[in-house]
C-alpha cells in the first residue's frame, strides 16, 4: 500500500529515468554514427541513414532509474533485480543481433534466457488472476509459462518496431495504462518500475518519432518487450498485459501465420508495403508477402508513414481501454 | 480513422474471444480433475487442462486469422477495382 512519500519517490524515479534516457540518446547516436553503425530509413524517398542501436539509451535510463528506486526503497530489491536482469539480458541479445544478425530461430530461443532471472529469483506468484475465473493455481505450469511469456512479449514488441516512433509510441501508451492499473491495485514497487519504462519510452519517442533521428535497433525493442513481460509477471497483471498488447500480438500473429514460420524481415523477398514516389506507403497486393499490421492499415489505400503510425497508436489506445475493462472484470466479477 | 475502424472491430473480436475462451476454460476445463494427491496426478491434471485450453485457443486463433484474411483480400480487391 501507499505511504505518503511514495508518490514523490515514484515521480523522482520517472524524472531520473526520463532525464538520463533523454540526455544519453543523442550521445549514443553520435557514437554510433561515428562508428558507422547506421541503418537506412526504407520508408523515406531520400533513404536517409540513421544511427542504429540507440535503444542502449533506454537500457541506461532504466538501469539508473531502477537503481535509484532500490537505493531509496531497498525492500524492492528482489523485484528490481529480476526486472533489471531480464531487461538487460534481452537488451544484450538485441545488441548481439544488431552487431551480427541472428537467425529467425536463434533469436527467440536466446530470449528464453531473459526469463531465467524471474524464475531463479522466484519473483513471481504462480496464482495469476484471470477474468471470469478468479485466481488460478498454476504452481508447476507457471514457470514454464514464464519461459514462453518473455520471448513472446520481447519479440512481439520487436516486430512492431517497423516505422518511425511505432515501438516507443505504442509502448508508452501501454506503460501509462499499466502504471495506472498497478497504482490502483496497490503494487507500488512494480508501479515504480512501470513508470520508469514509461519515462524511458517517452524520452526515446522524442527522438524516434517521425522523422526519426535515431533507431532503437533490437537492443531497445527486445529490452522494452522483455520489460513489459517482466512487469506483467511481477505485478500479476498477465492477462491485462496480453489485452494491452493485442496490436503487437496481432502483428506478430499475422506475420507468423502468413509466412508459416519464424522469419526475419531481411529473409522475405516480398515486402508487405511499398514506398510510392510521392513518399506515401501502399499495401502490397502480392499474395506471398507477409501480412502485417501496417499492411492491414494500408489495405484501403495509400497513406503517409505518420498516418500509419497514428493508426497503430489508435489501436493501442483501444487495446489499453480494453485492458482497463479486463482489469475491472477481473477484480469485480469473481466466480 | 476510417482505415483503422475495421481493425478496431477485429481487435474487439479478439478481446471478446479471449474473454469467451476464459469463460469456457473456467466452466469446462477447470472441472477436469485427475486428483491432487501425488505430484504425478497434479502434473496430469494441470497438463490436461493446458492442452484442452490450448485447443480452445486454437479455434479462436483460426477464426481470428480467417476474419483478418477476409478483410485484407476484400479491401485489396476493392482498391484494385477502384484504381
Amino acid at each position: 500500500m501507499f505511504d505518503s512519500d511514495q508518490p514523490v519517490i515514484i515521480a523522482f524515479v520517472a524524472i531520473i529515468t526520463f532525464a538520463i534516457t533523454f540526455v544519453s540518446t543523442p550521445i549514443i547516436a553520435r557514437i554510433m554514427r561515428r562508428r558507422g553503425v547506421i541503418g537506412t530509413d526504407v520508408h523515406k524517398v531520400s533513404r536517409i541513414e540513421i544511427p542504429e542501436m540507440c535503444g542502449l539509451a533506454i537500457l541506461i535510463g532504466l538501469t539508473f532509474g531502477s537503481l535509484t528506486y532500490f537505493s531509496i526503497d531497498p525492500s524492492s530489491g528482489n523485484e528490481i533485480t529480476a526486472f533489471l536482469a531480464t531487461t538487460l539480458i534481452a537488451g544484450a541479445i538485441g545488441f548481439l543481433d544488431d552487431l551480427r544478425p541472428l537467425s529467425a530461430r536463434v533469436k527467440p530461443l536466446l530470449t528464453v534466457l531473459a526469463s531465467l532471472p524471474i524464475i531463479l529469483l522466484h519473483a513471481y506468484t504462480p496464482y495469476p488472476m484471470i477474468p471470469l475465473l478468479g485466481t488460478v493455481t498454476l504452481t508447476i505450469v507457471y514457470p514454464v509459462l514464464i519461459l514462453v511469456a518473455i520471448p513472446v512479449t520481447s519479440n512481439a514488441v520487436n516486430m512492431m518496431d517497423v516505422m518511425n516512433g511505432s515501438m516507443p509510441g505504442t509502448a508508452s501508451i501501454i506503460m501509462a495504462t499499466m502504471t495506472v492499473i498497478l497504482l490502483i491495485s496497490g503494487k507500488i514497487h512494480t508501479a515504480a518500475i512501470s513508470i520508469g519504462v514509461l519515462a524511458a519510452s517517452l524520452a526515446f519517442f522524442y527522438y524516434n518519432r517521425f522523422p526519426a533521428k535515431v533507431f532503437s535497433g533490437d537492443t531497445g525493442s527486445l529490452a522494452v518487450g522483455a520489460a513489459l513481460g517482466a512487469i506483467a509477471i511481477l505485478g500479476r497483471i498477465e492477462i491485462v498485459m496480453v489485452v494491452a498488447l493485442i496490436p503487437q500480438i496481432m502483428n506478430a500473429f499475422y506475420g507468423l501465420s502468413s509466412v508459416g514460420r519464424l522469419y526475419e524481415r531481411r529473409e522475405i523477398p516480398q515486402r508487405p508495403i511499398r514506398l510510392l514516389d510521392d513518399g506515401s506507403l501502399e499495401s502490397s497486393a502480392e499474395r506471398r508477402a507477409p501480412v502485417t499490421l501496417a499492411r492491414l492499415i494500408l489495405a484501403r489505400g495509400s497513406a503517409t508513414e505518420r498516418e500509419v503510425v497514428g493508426g497503430m497508436m489508435i489501436l493501442t489506445v483501444v487495446s489499453s481501454m480494453m485492458a482497463i475493462l479486463t482489469y475491472c472484470i477481473t477484480v469485480v466479477i469473481k466466480p | 480513422m476510417n482505415r483503422v475502424l475495421p481493425l478496431v472491430a477485429i481487435e474487439i473480436f479478439v478481446w471478446l474471444g479471449l474473454l469467451l475462451s476464459t469463460f469456457l476454460i473456467s466452466k469446462v476445463v477447470y472441472t477436469i480433475d485427475f486428483g491432487n494427491g501425488t505430484i504425478f496426478e497434479r502434473i496430469v491434471t494441470q497438463t490436461t487442462r493446458v492442452v484442452v485450453s490450448g485447443s480452445i485457443i486454437l479455434v479462436w486463433l483460426f477464426a481470428w486469422k480467417n476474419l483478418t484474411n477476409r478483410y485484407l483480400w476484400r479491401a485489396l480487391s476493392r482498391r484494385k477495382a477502384t484504381a
